[in-house]
This record gives structure tokens, C-alpha cells and sequence, in this order.
């Protein structure tokens, strides 16, 4: 006990030392983490300073120029000065953003087995909780885990991108599920690009086979080849049976193993994400990768997102011209025959009181004007009525827009779009 | 289906079917789709990659003038697997492994270092040439110190694991101790135009040593007073000079102490 007292008393002492006088400042210089704080340069900076000052009072002396003049020169000096600051300091380039996933998606042409070494796709679980069958997705063991081989996740996951593009291509309603925690706004961004659904809460177990009860009331819509509105059919949706998805693609399969076996019962292709401890026969086209990393899930729900905007892109462009990439239903698929009639019946005596009105208004007033735009806006009712005859590309494929399968959730109502979307 | 549920993978088939018996009415529309890009093959085991060490060396051989390349494999083991382990997956293992390993052992505090493990883009090794040990862009860490081992294993001829492991070794501490004279420059020239550090490490521990010394020195006294009212109590003789001199004191307490016990 002396012996620590003698040592801390002196050890305040020395503090103590040190703070009055930095004679020791000439050891501090072997330190790397305290600089000696007494240097000759502050003076002198102080008399630079001095110096300038003593300049520029010097300069303002001779006041030959006018007023107006000076003041340009001080407003183009500032200029010059904040432009010459700008240019200090670095600018940062190649940085890492993790919203540029979001933002844009990478293509499926754009999948590289670099970018998926950087999106940690190759990690999987550990050894001890593998599932055999995915054995040959495997490229070996590193430290206690699974590595997934990159050139097979590349592969397949290029497959399931044209398996996607094909569907949207052909007017299917693709539905994409990423259940866990932060996997929503990937969700959300791919079912956006690909004019699908998505589901990032819960997949409510009976929703495709009791899809009655469950989904009875959402709200369908009839499209046109344009996917447009076409609310003459609208009463006609309301005893139909719900819709069923023509692709589900499922960023977490572990989870939502109910989905996939009501998938399976419903005949549903499955696109899902098998991380080493999954079971692979669970879905129709697997993905081999981590399922554990978001930014992982953000590439691939990417790269699915992009693909459906390709396949959705061909199928409007091929519908402009007039070609459907997928058999359109018929008007007399969704009405009865003695309804039809009816609204037939209606758009005659529509088209007749058109006709009459114009006439009227012909005679009416003689301004010109006026009489072209009525004239204008008449055929084109017609022709909208009488669609089920002339060209194939308004014959009514039929289109349904299912409301979202969570009609709890305003959000997700309110963060997709509107999408209207072929189907049957 | 016994074990296997393979429903998922017969999509197509179960749809055409249901058409032909006449429970559907259409065939869906990813039919072609399903038939042109076929579901993957699964329940299949191949035979696993075997992982091989393979060591890259430049060596002079006996009769050639130039030095040549020359690729070892590590020798295989000679016991041979066991049938139920065919088709498990090895172990993937690369020479930088042992490297590394010798390295972190001899410094352990590199580990504690802060270190960068995110890629941008994937490609940060096309940046970097290891014919010397400083990179664009990286920092310098034990990494940096393996990876140039390696090159020079690889790079030059007849090159010894522990002549590497000197040579990449001498460059890292080197590089180090310029970064810590720059930090120390750095900080000096802050401080020549004006800045101001709070107090250092040592400074903030020795404060705190001395809040505690404190403590204890109150604690002490009100310790020994009560021993010596204790000791007065039992002789029954109380002497007020002693008390008195025991509560003067100040900083001898443990000089008194033995005194009184």
C-alpha cells in the first residue's frame, strides 16, 4: 500500500508538472498520439495575417474607380473564390449505395458472377443444417458453411428471369411474396416493374384454395389488349370465381411453405429462393442463394422485377400492333347471351341519340367549330361499343385486377401502382 | 408420392391432364412457357468437387537456364472415402489459408484493426498488383501482407515461405511506421494553425485514478477512526491526544495501522 501511494503521488505530481510547464514537450514528440502544443508558428501565422490585413487596407486606398465598379470586381472575386473552393476536397466515386438495388434493378443480362459474389449470394448455412438434395447447388465447405456455387445460382437464376419475362409476356398475373423482415420494398420495386402483386406481410393460409371467403371482395377489373378499363363489364365480375396468380415467385420458401403446398394443389409454377437448409422440390424453378441477405434478395427480386418489365413491354408493343401474345376471352365468356342483347340494344339507341343530337346541334348553330368536335367525340363512342366485332385488338381480352390480397393494408394498395393485368 | 412431394415440378403435366378430363376449361397461359423452359432437374447428386491445395512456384530446375513454373498438389490421402461420403461437399482450401493463419498468429492485434468488408462492385482485385503491397484503395492490413507473400511465392524464383514472410513482412512495418509519423506530423500541423485536442488517453486514466484514490482516502479515514474508537472502547481508557492524531491525519493512514491492530 506505501509503495502504491508513494507511486501515485508522484504520479499526480508529475501531472501536475506536465500541465504547468511543457518542458516535456520534446518527449511527446516520440508519441505518435500526443503532438507537442507549443510550436513557433502561431506568432508568425499571426503576423501574416497582420501582414495581409495591412495589404488590402493599402489597396483599398487608392479609390479611383467608381463605386459601381468595385462592387462588380468584389461580386466576381467572391465568385471566383467560391468556385476555387468547390474544387477542394475530394469527390467520391464508385461508393457503395444500397439503394441503387432499388433505384435500378440490375437486368437479367447484367448478372455477373462478380455481382453476385458482392451481393453475398454464395453464403449459405451452416454444415449441420443442410438439406441434402441441394447438394449439387454446393460448391464446398469454407469455415464451417455451405458455399453455393455462383455459376449455377447465375444460371438458374438467369432461367427464372426468362421463366418471368415469358409470363409477363404472355398477360400473366405474377405474384411476388417476400414475407420476411426488410424484404418489402424489394418486393414491392419488382412487382412494380413487372406490373405484378406482391405480398410482404403474411400470405393468409386458404387464399387460393378458399379464395372465396378470403379474397371475395376485392375488387376485378375487365382490361382492353391497352390495358385499359373496360367498365361495361364490370356487373359481370361480381359471381365470378377469384383469381388465381399464374407465377408466384417466393423470395423465402422456409416461411411460407403453406403458400407453396396451396400453389401445388392449385397448379401454380413456383419460382423461390433455396438457401442450403431448403427443400428445392418444394418449388417449381428454383434459385440457389442466400435468402438471409438482404441485399442478395434485393439482386435477385431485381432481376426478376426487370425481367417481368421486359415481357410486359413486348406484349404492349406486340398489342399496338395488333398482335395478342395470349388467347382473349370474348365478350359472351363473361355475359349471358339475353345481356348481351340488352347492352346491344342500349348502344344502338345510344349511337341513334348521338346521331340525333348532332343533327339537332347542326341545325342548331352554324358555328363551325362546334360542330367538328361533337362530330369528333361520336365515333369514337361508337367504335368503343361496338368492339366485339371489327379488329381483333379490341376484341375484350379479358383482364381482372384483383385488389391486393391484403385489403387490411392501405399501404400496399397506396405503394403499387395501379397495374391493371391480363388474365384468364 | 411417398417421400418426395414433386407436384411443384409437374405443373405441366397436371395442367394438361386436368384439361383432358375436363376439370379445366383452358389450358393456362404458361403452358408453352412451362414446356419450353423445363423445371429444374432436382434429387440429382453428382459427384462433388474435390478441392485441391495447388501451389504455384517459380523454381530453377537442374538443367534449364530460365526459371520454370511449376504447379504441387498437395498429395491426396491415401485411406479412401467412405461410400456414404461421396457425395458430401469438401472443403474448400487455398494457400493463402496457412499464410494468413502463421500471420494473425504473430500479430494478433491486426485483427483488431477496423476493416472494410463490403464490394461495391465485386471487382476490387482487378485494381490491385502485388508486386508491391501498398493498393489503390485499400487499406493496409494483414491482407495486404498475405496477398503480397503470396505474389512473391508465386512471382519469384526459388522464393522460400519464410523469405516472403520477411521480405512482405519488412515492407508492412515500414508502411506503418510512415503512417504513424504522418499521423504525428498531421497532428502537429493542426495544431500549429490553431487546433485543440481534449485530453489524451493517458491523461483521462490518470484522472480517473485519482477520482478513486480520493474515494478511498475518505473511506480510509472513516475507517481507522472507527477502529481506533473500537480499540479505545475495549481498553476503557479513552485518550483524547490519540484520537486527536488520528484525526489529523491525513495521508499516513496505513502508516498508523499497523500501529494500532
Amino acid at each position: 500500500m506505501i509503495a502504491r501511494q508513494l507511486c501515485m503521488r508522484q504520479s499526480r505530481q508529475l501531472h501536475a508538472f506536465n500541465r504547468q510547464a511543457r518542458t516535456l514537450n520534446s518527449l511527446n514528440r516520440f508519441y505518435s498520439t500526443e503532438p507537442p502544443v507549443d510550436t513557433t508558428l502561431q506568432t508568425r501565422i499571426k503576423e501574416r495575417s497582420a501582414e495581409i490585413e495591412s495589404r488590402y487596407q493599402n489597396d483599398a486606398v487608392p479609390e479611383r474607380i467608381s463605386r459601381r465598379r468595385a462592387e462588380q470586381l468584389a461580386w466576381k472575386a467572391r465568385g471566383e473564390r467560391k468556385f476555387k473552393f468547390q474544387d477542394l476536397g475530394s469527390s467520391v466515386t464508385d461508393a457503395y449505395k444500397p439503394e441503387d438495388i432499388i433505384r435500378n434493378p440490375p437486368k437479367p443480362s447484367d448478372v455477373t458472377l462478380e455481382l453476385l459474389l458482392a451481393s453475398q449470394t454464395h453464403l449459405g448455412h451452416s454444415t449441420s443444417r443442410w438439406n441434402p438434395q441441394n447438394s449439387r447447388y454446393i460448391f464446398g465447405i469454407r469455415d464451417g458453411i455451405h458455399v453455393i456455387s455462383l455459376d449455377v445460382t447465375a444460371a438458374y437464376l438467369r432461367r427464372a428471369a426468362k421463366v418471368v419475362e415469358e409470363v409477363a409476356a404472355r398477360g400473366g398475373l405474377i405474384l411476388f411474396v417476400g414475407t420476411r423482415k426488410g424484404q418489402k420494398r424489394y418486393v414491392v420495386r419488382a412487382a412494380e416493374l413487372a406490373k405484378g402483386y406482391h405480398i410482404f406481410e403474411r400470405w393468409i393460409p386458404g387464399s387460393l384454395t378458399n379464395g372465396q371467403q378470403i379474397l371475395g371482395h376485392c375488387e376485378t377489373k375487365v382490361v382492353n389488349a391497352m390495358d385499359e378499363e373496360i367498365p361495361k363489364y364490370r356487373e359481370a365480375l361480381a359471381d365470378r370465381s377469384v383469381l388465381k396468380p399464374d407465377l408466384v415467385v417466393c423470395l423465402n420458401p422456409l416461411e411460407n411453405v403453406v403458400l407453396l403446398h396451396e400453389c401445388g394443389l392449385n397448379n401454380v409454377p413456383t419460382i423461390g429462393v433455396i438457401d442450403t437448409d431448403a427443400d428445392p422440390t418444394r418449388v417449381t424453378y428454383p434459385i440457389p442463394s442466400n435468402d438471409d441477405s438482404m441485399r442478395a434478395i434485393g439482386v435477385i427480386a431485381g432481376v426478376l422485377g426487370r425481367a417481368g418489365e421486359a415481357g410486359q413491354q413486348r406484349r404492349l408493343e406486340n398489342a399496338k400492333n395488333g398482335v395478342l401474345t395470349y388467347p382473349p376471352i370474348t365478350p359472351e365468356h363473361l355475359l349471358s347471351p339475353e345481356r348481351l342483347a340488352e347492352l346491344a340494344q342500349i348502344e344502338a339507341g345510344n349511337v341513334a341519340a348521338n346521331a340525333e343530337a348532332a343533327e339537332i346541334a347542326n341545325k342548331l348553330d352554324e358555328a363551325v367549330q362546334s360542330i367538328e368536335t361533337e362530330q369528333a367525340s361520336t365515333p369514337q363512342e361508337t367504335s368503343q361499343s361496338t368492339e366485339s366485332q371489327p379488329e381483333p385488338q379490341t376484341q375484350v381480352p379479358e383482364t381482372e385486377k384483383p385488389a391486393e390480397p391484403q385489403p387490411e393494408q392501405p399501404q400496399t394498395q397506396a405503394q403499387a401502382p395501379e397495374t391493371p393485368v391480363k388474365d384468364q | 408420392m411417398g417421400k418426395y412431394n414433386l407436384t411443384a415440378l409437374r405443373v405441366r403435366q397436371t395442367a394438361l391432364r386436368q384439361k383432358e378430363a375436363g376439370k379445366t376449361h383452358q389450358i393456362p397461359k404458361w403452358i408453352d412457357v412451362v414446356r419450353d423452359i423445363p423445371p429444374a432437374q432436382v434429387l440429382v447428386r453428382n459427384q462433388q468437387q474435390q478441392h485441391q491445395l495447388v501451389r504455384q512456384r517459380l523454381k530453377t530446375l537442374p538443367g534449364a537456364s530460365k526459371p520454370q513454373v511449376v504447379f504441387e498438389v498437395q498429395e491426396k490421402r491415401v485411406k479412401p472415402k467412405k461410400a456414404s461420403r461421396m457425395f458430401l461437399p469438401t472443403e474448400i482450401k487455398y494457400e493463402e489459408d496457412l499464410l494468413r493463419k502463421e500471420f494473425f498468429r504473430d500479430h494478433p492485434w491486426e485483427l483488431a484493426r477496423p476493416r472494410v468488408v463490403l464490394e461495391s462492385t465485386g471487382k476490387d482485385y482487378e485494381n490491385y498488383d502485388w508486386s508491391r503491397l501498398q493498393q489503390p484503395g485499400k487499406r493496409l492490413d494483414g491482407e495486404s501482407v498475405v496477398q503480397r507473400q503470396l505474389w512473391l511465392l508465386n512471382n519469384v524464383p526459388d522464393m522460400t515461405k519464410s523469405t516472403a514472410y520477411d521480405i512482405a513482412r519488412r515492407e508492412f512495418y515500414r508502411l506503418r511506421l510512415q503512417e504513424d509519423i504522418e499521423r504525428r506530423v498531421a497532428a502537429e500541423e493542426a495544431e500549429a494553425t490553431g487546433a485543440t485536442f481534449g485530453p489524451t488517453r493517458l491523461e483521462i486514466g490518470m484522472e480517473l485514478e485519482n477520482q478513486e484514490y480520493e474515494r478511498w482516502k475518505v473511506w480510509a479515514k472513516s475507517e481507522a477512526q472507527v477502529q481506533e474508537q473500537r480499540a479505545a472502547a475495549f481498553t476503557g481508557a479513552p485518550e483524547i491526544p490519540s484520537t486527536e492524531d488520528s484525526l489529523g491525519l491525513e495521508e499516513g493512514v496505513e502508516e498508523k495501522q499497523p500501529q494500532q491492530a
